[in-house]
């Protein structure tokens, strides 16, 4: 290396070169897989919906999903639609929008969120001739290590588990990563709320699931999410204007 | 210049022999983080080989011009950028992986092998020889990456590639899944056996008694 490289006027020239050729290629690549990248978010959600609904390894999820899904808006205290756009939320970024959201008072917070919206999205799942077969709400709630994502579909009667289904969660791979094991999942369909988690002993019991052994915390924490979600300080009103007929 | 024995054992070099997690033991976090699945330890493998050498190649490009008292921050700027651009093209076209990835990616900037190889190779050799490194160092850490993932996936979930091998006690078959294997602890022990195998074989790798 030559000595020249060491003033001042060299050091601060290669410096700032360098850092404008990496911001035009760092900005180049990520403005230029924008489009691909939101094209996969919105694809991995839908698809996920989709599953929640009972379609799995579906070929074509833009077009599925458009056919069966509505995506609607409802107001978390009175269970009413609202017209809001369900593609603004962010299932992990819209609660901490001040405006949008509130801190949920500690005693309420069995799902460990701590913030929730004044409004969530809701998906009704239609058979094939439109009429709504289910309704799919997303859901989150604090596992072992993090915030478990995930969408649990229920029937007309709003008791009735069709199935459920967590896209995004940091579990030990192995344990309570075994959330997502279509096995597992499976043996919840059908079950009749209020679902209590169980260490072996659920059997054929309607209300009783087998927890995931290993995997204590995470079971609680599924368990949790299950009833605060499916409670009045969250999607309960919602439920009881569909079970009074709200989408007939 | 650069003969083909030399470049021979620049790029086939680290894979046993000078392996830089087995004997320089760099890059150990990832190693441990990301093999509980052959799939993702590919990915990662893939992703940091493609760092490793990019960055050796443009730093030795530049190595003559690089003021020695900002020569750091001048290749974490190289190294940052490059894994950002990787980052964001995993995310484009393998989502599901990136997803699983997550964080681990990025921390390939900390990766201690980039850096490592920048600072005791690139800046000193010529840019071909520099890639070549990079490659090759990429290539020894694939090598005890996709080892640790083989051994966890296969006897810790019974699977290679998510493809059923083992089939499990829970799903009706007859293996029973060593949970241990699923902890990212677990690589702790299988890096210490793969050490212990490879300086079984090159004893030169032991290090005197004090």
């Amino acid at each position: 290396m030559s000595s020249n490289n060491e003033t001042i006027g060299k050091t601060l020239g290669v410096v700032v070169g360098l850092c404008l050729v990496c911001a035009i290629v760092v900005s180049f690549a990520a403005v230029q897989l924008r489009p691909l990248q939101q094209a996969n978010k919105i694809e991995d959600v839908q698809r996920n919906i989709l599953a929640a609904a009972g379609f799995k390894d579906v070929e074509n999820v833009a077009q599925k999903y458009n056919e069966i899904i509505d995506a609607r808006v409802v107001d978390m205290k009175s269970g009413e639609f609202v017209d809001t756009d369900p593609n603004s939320f962010d299932f992990t970024m819209t609660k901490f929008d001040a405006e949008r959201s509130f801190a949920l008072p500690k005693e309420d917070d069995l799902a460990g969120v701590l913030r929730m919206t004044h409004e969530s999205p809701v998906y009704l799942a239609k058979n094939s001739n439109g009429q709504v077969e289910s309704v799919i709400l997303p859901v989150q709630g604090y596992g072992l290590w993090g915030i478990m994502y995930g969408f649990i579909a229920l029937e007309l009667d709003t008791k009735t588990v069709k199935a459920i289904n967590f896209y995004q969660h940091g579990e030990t791979a192995g344990l309570g990563g075994e959330i997502q094991n279509p096995k597992w999942t499976a043996t919840w369909e059908g079950k009749q709320l209020p679902i209590d988690i169980v260490k072996g002993t659920a059997g054929d019991d309607i209300h009783k699931v087998d927890g995931l052994s290993g995997a204590t915390l995470t079971s609680n924490g599924v368990d949790n999410t299950f009833k605060f979600w499916t409670s009045d300080k969250a999607f309960g009103p919602f439920l009881a204007k569909v079970r009074e007929g709200a989408l007939n | 210049m650069a003969n083909a024995k030399e470049m021979k054992e620049v790029l086939f070099g680290p894979v046993f022999a000078n392996n830089p997690i087995a004997l320089q033991v760099l890059g150990i976090c990832s190693a441990l983080a990301v093999t509980s699945s052959l799939k993702n330890a590919l990915i990662m493998s893939l992703a940091l080989t493609v760092v490793t050498a990019f960055s050796s190649l443009f730093i030795s490009l530049i190595r003559n011009h690089i003021p020695s008292s900002v020569r750091i921050i001048v290749q974490m700027t190289i190294i940052a950028s490059l894994v950002i651009v990787v980052d964001q093209t995993l995310q484009a076209f393998v989502y599901a992986t990136a997803k699983e990835l997550t964080v681990f990616v990025g921390l390939i900037i900390t990766n201690c092998i980039v850096m490592g190889r920048a600072e005791a190779y690139a800046m000193k050799s010529p840019p071909l020889m520099s890639f070549l490194d990079g490659i090759g160092n990429g290539l020894g850490y694939s090598v005890v990456l996709l080892t640790i993932g083989f051994v966890r996936e296969l006897f810790g979930a019974g699977a290679l590639f998510g493809v059923e091998i083992l089939p499990l006690v829970a799903d009706g078959g007859w293996y029973q899944p060593m949970g241990l294997l699923i902890m990212p602890f677990s690589s702790f022990f299988l890096v210490g056996f793969f050490i212990w195998v490879l300086r079984t074989y090159k004893k030169d790798q032991v290090e005197a008694k004090a």
